[in-house]
């Protein structure tokens, strides 16, 4: 009875999904050149500390992205086997 | 009366099954959307709003599980509680018929609760989360009032 409302809220849950991975990939491209550009100013007039932070954001954002793209679909699935039947 | 219980259960169960799939879905969505949230704050430094979306991830993970884990144990947990044969007779369906009739409305309600709670967390609304926790209260005071009130008519009423 339910299946196609269930079926038109997941077509528009999946274009979301794709829609939110694609701003974050874009995000995290601008953010890391972003950072690359500090990092390579910071080092070109020996900001050192400059430099650091700009390595450190880097590699942050490159671990957001990684959080995103490999535990949440992982936490997903965990979500998805506890799924439970109705209780009643 | 059994006849109309299966076909209201049915019914029940169908849109919990519905229910738990579409909180699944806006259940990983809102955590992506911190997500993104947290990475555009991390790039232009504003700490506070990476705090948040982390917190806010925990948050909306936390919900699922609880939806369910605990919604489905409460449920069960309140349904052996509601005595289904309060009386002999048409009391005795009546009885059986309502208890079956309010699990199914209560669990539905606490999980839509929980789906208005995620949905609000997705988007930082607190007031909203709230409001759908003191729904699952109501929802579980409903129920046990409800195993109340049909030994209570029963014996007012003197069946059996």
């Amino acid at each position: 009875m339910f299946d196609p409302v269930m079926e038109q809220i997941l077509i528009i849950a999946r274009d979301a999904w794709g829609f939110l991975a694609g701003l974050l990939v874009i995000v995290a491209l601008l953010g890391g050149l972003y950072y690359v550009l500090q990092g390579t100013a910071g080092a070109a007039f020996g900001g050192s500390k400059m430099a650091s932070a700009a390595i450190i954001g880097a590699v942050g954002l490159v671990i957001l992205v990684l959080f995103a793209f490999l535990f949440l679909p992982q936490i997903g699935e965990m979500l998805k086997n506890f799924q439970p039947k109705p209780p009643f | 009366m059994a006849e109309a219980l299966s076909l209201l259960q049915t019914f029940f169960r169908e849109a919990w099954l519905a229910l738990a799939g579409a909180l699944l879905a806006f259940v990983l969505l809102a955590a992506l959307a911190h997500i993104l949230r947290v990475s555009s704050s991390a790039v232009i430094g504003a700490n506070l709003w990476v705090a948040e979306g982390l917190a806010g991830v925990a948050g909306v993970v936390l919900l699922g599980l609880f939806a369910f884990l605990g919604v489905p144990q409460i449920v069960k947990a309140a349904l052996a509680a509601i005595p289904s044969g309060g009386g002999c007779g048409p009391i005795g369906e009546l009885g059986s018929l309502s208890a079956g009739i309010i699990g199914g409305l209560a669990a539905l309600r606490m999980l839509k609760a929980l789906f208005v709670s995620v949905v609000s967390a997705s988007v930082g609304g607190g007031g909203s989360m709230a409001q759908a926790l003191i729904e699952c209260a109501e929802a579980l005071f409903g129920m046990l009032l409800a195993a109340l009130a049909m030994p209570l008519s029963a014996w007012f009423l003197g069946a059996c």
